[in-house]
């Protein structure tokens, strides 16, 4: 399977990463031989169609920042489009930075591959949560698959739980953290006695909170991925701007201090139903499966057979994202070969 | 035919008295009563179980009889007849907007504000009260959406449960 990975950031670099450490895991077990044939970043490309070399995309992009520099392969200054045209591949990995106001480049990006007749995984939310459809009929126009279990909660199986393993059920609504960065500010606030400014500090100095925090704490990633759920499990035609959106940003000590005493805690709650879209800070009981520490990630589906199913798991990270896209290649090179067969 | 009630009756001498009455008046047979006057709710009230035997015509009487009386019925055969209904709101929270906002609430049908606990900040903007409303069980929905129509209308910011 020829794979095209366009970004090379955290996840970019995960995905080359599990792909090396899994390859006798994918070949022993589904005859699957992943061979990276280009990789993009913001300096060029680097582009082998036999194959490019996982360790040595990560060292050099590690040692000058730049893929372009790969030894012998490198193309500076490549456009990402022109790659997709120059060389044969079978599936795109589309893993450039999320922009959540035009969804670019990822959108387009991911509309040329369809249009090849390429199968698409993403990890990127931006075009996701802003045309859902559009893309989801391009996939079933041109007959490709597209997948994107990396989008919401990480490394955590969420869309292929609700599609797959819960194929005979019914989903109602979805409440889940699906932001790691606010349930780290929340936990710590909550267990410190700490105020929000001065926990938001010391996640940004850990590197747990983004220098511009803005769509973290003001609940935006989250809504993207409440919109992703919804289109995604509950068929709702929906878009980022039909979220009702508050975020952590006005939750103070003395609130936090008020909840607990009355065993509760608050969570950035992001919930998906038939009649309401949200992002809010909510109140969770202690010990209840919402009471999660740190960046966890958790979502509740409510179903009509199996009643609420619960996953928790690593909101992000570089090889526990890439663990996701990983899965998504696993099962389009499986549905491929039973096409083919 | 048998009820198991849980009945929620103010801590004051006398009052369990008040809930025997009908029940003695209209010939519902007492099985069983467990009154520990140390188990209180938030609201100082003590929860007392009572199970009651009779015919079905008899037993609604009761059932009626406490409601005209304003006896708190919480369950009836383990089902909850009241639901406990927690929220926070935060900000510029002044006595005024308190008082307001209590009896707006309490206003919404069989809907009251339960427990308050008000912590004042250092910055005034930022004060938090959490109350404790009951409301009749099924109620919940509508009770949370009100709360947060409240609350945007005097710009707080609305912490609901899940």
């Amino acid at each position: 399977m020829k794979i095209v990975i366009l970004g090379f950031g955290a996840v970019g670099q995960g995905i080359a990463r599990v792909i090396s450490m899994k390859k006798d895991h994918l070949k022993n077990k589904y005859e699957l031989k992943p061979q990276i044939v280009a990789v993009c970043d913001r300096s060029g490309a680097a582009i082998c169609e036999s194959g490019l070399d996982e360790e040595l995309l990560l060292q050099t992009k590690n040692d000058t920042g730049k893929i372009a520099l790969y030894p012998d392969y490198g193309y500076p200054n490549m456009d990402s489009l022109q790659v997709l045209d120059e060389i044969e591949y079978d599936c795109l990995v589309e893993v450039t930075p999320t922009d959540i106001n035009d969804g670019q480049p990822a959108h387009k990006h991911i509309l040329k591959a369809m249009e090849d007749g390429k199968d698409v995984v993403t990890s990127n939310k931006g075009p996701l949560a802003l045309s859902f459809q559009d893309l989801a009929d391009c996939a079933r126009k041109n007959n490709v698959e597209f997948k994107f279990e990396a989008s919401v909660g990480g490394a955590m199986p969420i869309l292929n739980l609700a599609h797959e393993t819960l194929a005979g059920c019914s989903i109602e609504s979805v409440y889940g953290i699906l932001n790691g960065t606010t349930n780290y500010i929340l936990s710590r606030m909550a267990n410190e006695g700490s105020s929000y400014e001065q926990t938001l500090k010391e996640a940004q100095e850990m590197g747990i909170a983004e220098t511009d925090p803005y769509q973290d704490v003001e609940g935006i990633d989250a809504a993207c991925k409440i919109v992703i759920l919804a289109n995604s499990v509950l068929n709702m035609p929906v878009t980022l701007k039909d979220v009702k959106v508050e975020g952590i940003s006005k939750i103070t000590s003395e609130s936090i201090s008020l909840a607990k005493k009355e065993g509760l805690l608050i969570k950035l709650i992001g919930e998906a139903s038939s009649d309401n879209l949200e992002v809010s800070p909510r109140l969770v009981r202690q010990g209840s499966p919402f009471a999660v520490e740190g960046t966890l990630n958790v979502a509740t589906f409510k179903t009509d057979l199996a009643d609420d199913i619960t996953v928790v798991g690593k909101g992000a990270g570089s090889v526990e994202t890439a663990s996701a896209i990983l899965s998504d290649i696993v099962s389009i090179w499986k549905m491929r070969n039973k096409k083919n067969n | 035919m048998r009820f198991n009630l849980v009945l929620d009756v103010p801590d004051v001498p006398g009052q369990l008295l008040e809930v025997f009455e009908p029940m003695g008046r209209l010939g519902a047979n007492i099985v069983a009563v467990i009154h520990q006057r140390d188990v209180k709710t938030e609201r100082g009230t003590v929860p007392v179980h009572i199970t009651i035997e009779g015919d079905k015509e008899i037993l609604d009487k009761v059932m009626d009889a406490l409601l005209s009386k304003d006896i708190n019925i919480l369950q009836v055969d383990g089902v909850l007849r009241k639901e406990q209904i927690t929220t926070i709101l935060v900000g510029d929270i002044v006595e005024k907007d308190l008082q307001d906002t209590v009896s707006k609430l309490n206003k919404l049908n069989s809907v009251k504000v339960a427990d308050l606990d008000l912590k004042m900040s250092d910055d005034p903007k930022n004060s938090a009260t959490m109350m404790v409303i009951e409301a009749d069980f099924g109620q919940k929905k509508e009770v949370l959406e009100n709360i947060k129509k409240l609350g945007a209308e005097k710009g707080f910011l609305v912490i609901n449960e899940v």
